[in-house]
C-alpha cells in the first residue's frame, strides 16, 4: 500500500485509549486509503435478504467509485457483481433496486444471465468468444439473511468463524420470512469513522436520546458505577443474568460474544433486557407489529445486537428488526441506511403501524447525525486533538479504533499485491 | 409475323374475324412485358389477324412442350376482351414451378404456342350487379384485372372496390395502371395491402393480411356487393371463412384458382403449416391476427405461425429491441388484451408475465392483441 510517510505516522503515532487524529476524519487521501484498504477488502454488509426475495431481483451499492449489484438467482443464491458491462463499460443497473431477467446492458444490449455470463451480444462477429466477457463477481456472504460483499480478491477467510458463532443467534428471528416495511437514508455530514464511534457507545445516550432509552438501558454497554446509579445498574445487572439464563432454556442464545478487535472480520452481539414492557425498541416497549418473527410464542425476548466491522449494527427482536448500513461518501460525507423488517406477511396498518415501528429509530438517527456532525465540526478546528475515551463506557469505541489502525497496519505491511497485478495485465 | 397490321389498308374498316383454336391451335407471342420482378405479361396474336372473343375473366389453356412432356396449364387471361387483337397472360414466377419458370425463361417475342379457346363460368358478365368487390392476391389479379380492363374499356363507371393483396408493395401487379383506372372513373376504387414493406419504406397503405376488420375498413358496404375472388388456395378459403363469419350470402360469391401448379404448391405449403389444426382457428391461421399499438397508434396483422415484433417490424412499427431471442428483454412491453404463445429465454420474469407484459420477440399471438406502445 502506497501512503505518503505522514500519514504511516498518523497511523503508527496513534495514541491508545483516544480518538483520532483529525486527519483520519478529514485528509482525502486517508478517506481513499479506508475506501481501499477497509472498505476494499473486508466484509461489508450491504443488504437483507428481503431487498431481494425473488429471482431477479436486485440492489445495487456503491463503495468508493465501484457499483455493486447484487442479485437473487434463479436457484435462490445471492450473487454480486460489479455493475459494469464488459463491452465499454457502462453502469448495467442504474436504479437502487429492481427486477430484472437478465441482467443487460441499457447501451447496446449486451446480456447476461445471473450467473454473470454473456448469453447476447449483437454485431460482435464470428471470432469474439463470449466467455472471455462474463461480469466480473464480487465476493458474498449471506449470513441469516443479512447480505455481506466483499470486494479483495482474497476476502478474509474469518467469516466463518462470525457465521458459525452468529447463526444461532439470528436465525430464530427469521430475517429470511421478512419484509422491508421502511428503509431511510440520512446522509450525516460527517466522517464515516464518527458515525460508527458514535454507534459503539451509550455514553451519549441518556441525555441524547428519549426515545431510544424509553426501552433501551443504557447500562448494557458499560457504565461506571457511582452512588446514583448503583441500585439502578445492580437491578439492571440481575434482570439482564436472569432472562439471559430464561432465553437460553428457551433455546436463543444471548450471551455476549465480544470480538471486535481481535477479528478481521470482527463483530459483538448480546441479548439485552429491554425496560418498560421488555418487548421491543418502541416508545412503550411494546411490540410494534403484532405477527411475531419466525416461531416465536412469546413478545418479551428483549433485544439482540449484532455489529460488524467496519460498517453495520442491527437490533433483533420478537417482532421487528431494525437494519443498519454504513456507506462512506466523501472523507465528511456518510450514508446511513435504516431498515425496519416485520414478518412479511404483516399487514401495514392493521398488524402494525409504520409511524410506530420507525418512531424510535427515526427520532434517534436524527439525534445520531446531529450529534456525528457536532463532532465533525470539531475535528475541523485548530484547537482539536485526540481525547480519551471513558474506560468504562467508551471500551467498545476504543476497539473500533484499534480494529480500524490495525487494519490499516496490515495493508501498510502486505505486499503491494494490487500494483503487482496491475503489472501483469500489461504483459 | 406481321407488325405492321396498324397500317394495313383496311384493317381499320372492320372487326377481326374470330379466332377458332379448332381450326387455328397456334398463337404467337407479339410481346413479354415485366410487370415486377417475378411476373411477366406475355401477349399473344393469332398468325391470320383474327381476333379474340371472351368474357372477362375466363381462361385459355397453354398446351406446353417441357422437357419432352406435354403440359397442359390454365391461365386467366388479363388482358379486356375490349381489345380484341391480342390476349395476354400474366405468369408469376413459382419456385419450382416448371411452367411458370420455363414461361419467364424461353417464351419470347415470336414464338409460337398451343393454346386452347378461353373457357370458364368465373367472370361478372354472367353476373350482373350495381356494386363488385373484387378480392385477389398475387398473381390471382389476372381475372379481376382482365373485368376491371373491359369496364374501364366500355367506359362502363361500375362501382367495384379492388382489393389486392401482395407479399410488398413491390409485388403490386398493375399498380400504376389500377391507379390511373382508379383516377379516370368514379366509382372505382383500389386498395393494396400487403403482408409486409419490403423496399419501399415509405409505402403509406396498410400492412398485414387481408382480415374481416379491414374488409370492413376498405368496403364497408361489401355485404350488398357482388364478390369474385382469385388467389392461392390458402387466401381463398381464408376469405370464404372471413365472409361466411360475416355471414355472406354464397350466391354473390365466385371464385377462381389461378393457376394450377400454384395452387397445387401453396395448397401443399397451407396444409403442412397447419397440420391438424382445429377448424375454429383455420380463420386465423390464414388471416392472421390483428395487433394493434394503442400508443402509437399502429394497426398491423401478424400471423399466428409469426413473432408479434418480426411482423411489427416487417410492417414498419419500429420497436425497442434486440436479442430477437426472448433473452435481453428489451422489447417487453405490456399487453392490454389478448393472449400470445411466449417461449423466452430467460428475458421476462414469471411475476411480469403475471402483471402482462410480453416479449414481443418471440410471442406469437393467439387472438387479436392490443399492445400499450
Amino acid at each position: 500500500m502506497k501512503v505518503s510517510k505522514e500519514i504511516q505516522a498518523l497511523i503508527a503515532e496513534r495514541l491508545p485509549g483516544h480518538s483520532l487524529d483529525a486527519p483520519f476524519y478529514l485528509n482525502p487521501e486517508i478517506f481513499e486509503m479506508d475506501i481501499r484498504e477497509i472498505f476494499g477488502k473486508h466484509w461489508i454488509h450491504v443488504a437483507v435478504d428481503p431487498d431481494i426475495p425473488e429471482p431477479g431481483d436486485y440492489v445495487t451499492v456503491e463503495i468508493g467509485l465501484n457499483s455493486i449489484v447484487v442479485v437473487r438467482d434463479d436457484d435462490m443464491a445471492v450473487r454480486a457483481y460489479h455493475n459494469v458491462c464488459r463491452h465499454r463499460g457502462a453502469r448495467l443497473c442504474s436504479e437502487h433496486k429492481g427486477s430484472v431477467g437478465n441482467l443487460v446492458c441499457p447501451y447496446h444490449q449486451w446480456t447476461y444471465n445471473l450467473s454473470g455470463e454473456l448469453i447476447y451480444a449483437e454485431h460482435m462477429g464470428e471470432k469474439f468468444d463470449r466467455c472471455k466477457h462474463s461480469l466480473k463477481s464480487v465476493h458474498v456472504e449471506n449470513l441469516a439473511g443479512l447480505i455481506f460483499i466483499c470486494l479483495a480478491e482474497q476476502p478474509p477467510a474469518d467469516f466463518a468463524v462470525m457465521r458459525e458463532a452468529m447463526a444461532p443467534y439470528l436465525l430464530p428471528h427469521g430475517l429470511q420470512d421478512c419484509k422491508i416495511a421502511k428503509q431511510v437514508d440520512l446522509i450525516e455530514e460527517g466522517n464515516w469513522k464518527l458515525t460508527m464511534e458514535n454507534n459503539r457507545e451509550c455514553y451519549h445516550c441518556a441525555t441524547n436520546h428519549p426515545e431510544l432509552t424509553a426501552s433501551l438501558f443504557e447500562f448494557g454497554f458499560g457504565y461506571q458505577t457511582a452512588p446514583g446509579n448503583a441500585e439502578q445498574i445492580g437491578e439492571f445487572n440481575r434482570l439482564a443474568a436472569e432472562r439471559c439464563a430464561e432465553w437460553e432454556r428457551g433455546g436463543l442464545p444471548s450471551a455476549e460474544i465480544e470480538r471486535l478487535d481481535e477479528l478481521v472480520s470482527g463483530f459483538r452481539t448480546q441479548r439485552l433486557p429491554l425496560d418498560r414492557a421488555g418487548e421491543s425498541q418502541t416508545l412503550d416497549g411494546k411490540v410494534a407489529c403484532g405477527m411475531l418473527l419466525g416461531q416465536f410464542e412469546r413478545a418479551d425476548l428483549g433485544g439482540l445486537s449484532f455489529w460488524t466491522q467496519p460498517n453495520s449494527w442491527h437490533h433483533f427482536m420478537s417482532d421487528h428488526i431494525v437494519s443498519f448500513s454504513v456507506l462512506p461518501l466523501s472523507a465528511e460525507r456518510t450514508l446511513v441506511r435504516t431498515k425496519w423488517l416485520v414478518h412479511k406477511d404483516a399487514r401495514e396498518g392493521i398488524d402494525y403501524q409504520l409511524d410506530n415501528l420507525t418512531a424510535v429509530w427515526n427520532a434517534t438517527n436524527d439525534q445520531d447525525k446531529r450529534l456525528v456532525e457536532l463532532s465533525q465540526q470539531g475535528a475541523r478546528s485548530s484547537a482539536y486533538q485526540p481525547g480519551p475515551y471513558s474506560p468504562f463506557t467508551e471500551g467498545l469505541v476504543e476497539k473500533f479504533c484499534t480494529w480500524y489502525i490495525g487494519r490499516l497496519q496490515a495493508g501498510l505491511s502486505a505486499p503491494e499485491t494490487a500494483s503487482v497485478n496491475v503489472l501483469r495485465r500489461m504483459d | 409475323m406481321d407488325i405492321n397490321k396498324l397500317n394495313r389498308p383496311n384493317f381499320w374498316d372492320a372487326m377481326p374475324p374470330l379466332w377458332n383454336s379448332d381450326r387455328e391451335d397456334s398463337l404467337v407471342c407479339c410481346q413479354v412485358r415485366a410487370e415486377t420482378h417475378d411476373v411477366k405479361s406475355f401477349f399473344f396474336v393469332t398468325p391470320d389477324g383474327s381476333g379474340f372473343i371472351f368474357q372477362p375473366g375466363q381462361f385459355i389453356t397453354l398446351e406446353l412442350e417441357i422437357n419432352d412432356e406435354a403440359i397442359n396449364r390454365c391461365y386467366t387471361v388479363s388482358s379486356s376482351p375490349a381489345r380484341p387483337h391480342a390476349i395476354s397472360i400474366t405468369v408469376k414466377r413459382v419456385p419450382g414451378g416448371p411452367v411458370s419458370n420455363w414461361l419467364h425463361d424461353n417464351l419470347k417475342v415470336g414464338d409460337k404456342v398451343k393454346v386452347l379457346q378461353p373457357a370458364g363460368e368465373f367472370t361478372c358478365a354472367i353476373h350482373p350487379a350495381n356494386k363488385y368487390l373484387f378480392l385477389s392476391a398475387g398473381s390471382g389479379i389476372t381475372p379481376l384485372m382482365s373485368m376491371t380492363r373491359a369496364h374501364h374499356d366500355l367506359c362502363d363507371d361500375r362501382d367495384i372496390v379492388f382489393i389486392h393483396s401482395a407479399r410488398t408493395p413491390d409485388d403490386i401487379i398493375f399498380e400504376r395502371e389500377l391507379g390511373l383506372i382508379a383516377a379516370s372513373q368514379q366509382n372505382f376504387k383500389t386498395r393494396f395491402i400487403c403482408e409486409r414493406l419490403g423496399q419501399r419504406r415509405d409505402w403509406p397503405g396498410p400492412t398485414g393480411m387481408l382480415s374481416l376488420a379491414a374488409l370492413k375498413l376498405m368496403a364497408p358496404d361489401f355485404m350488398e356487393r357482388e364478390i369474385f375472388v382469385c388467389g392461392p388456395a390458402p387466401y381463398m378459403k381464408a376469405v370464404r371463412n372471413m365472409l361466411d363469419e360475416a355471414g355472406f350470402e354464397r350466391t354473390h360469391y365466385h371464385e377462381e384458382s389461378f393457376s394450377f401448379e400454384t395452387l397445387q404448391l401453396e395448397t401443399e405449403q397451407a396444409s403442412t403449416a397447419n397440420g391438424a389444426t382445429p377448424i375454429s382457428s383455420e380463420l386465423a391461421a390464414l388471416t392472421g391476427f390483428e395487433i394493434t399499438f394503442q400508443k402509437s397508434n399502429r394497426q398491423i396483422v401478424c400471423g399466428p405461425q409469426q413473432h408479434v415484433l418480426e411482423a411489427a417490424r416487417n410492417a414498419g412499427v419500429r420497436l425497442a429491441s434486440s436479442c430477437a431471442q426472448g433473452m435481453c428483454g428489451t422489447c417487453k412491453v405490456k399487453l392490454i388484451s389478448g393472449s400470445v404463445d411466449m417461449q423466452h429465454k430467460g428475458g421476462i420474469r414469471q411475476r411480469e408475465i403475471d402483471q402482462g407484459m410480453v416479449l414481443l420477440c418471440c410471442s406469437k399471438p393467439l387472438s387479436n392483441l392490443v399492445v400499450d406502445k
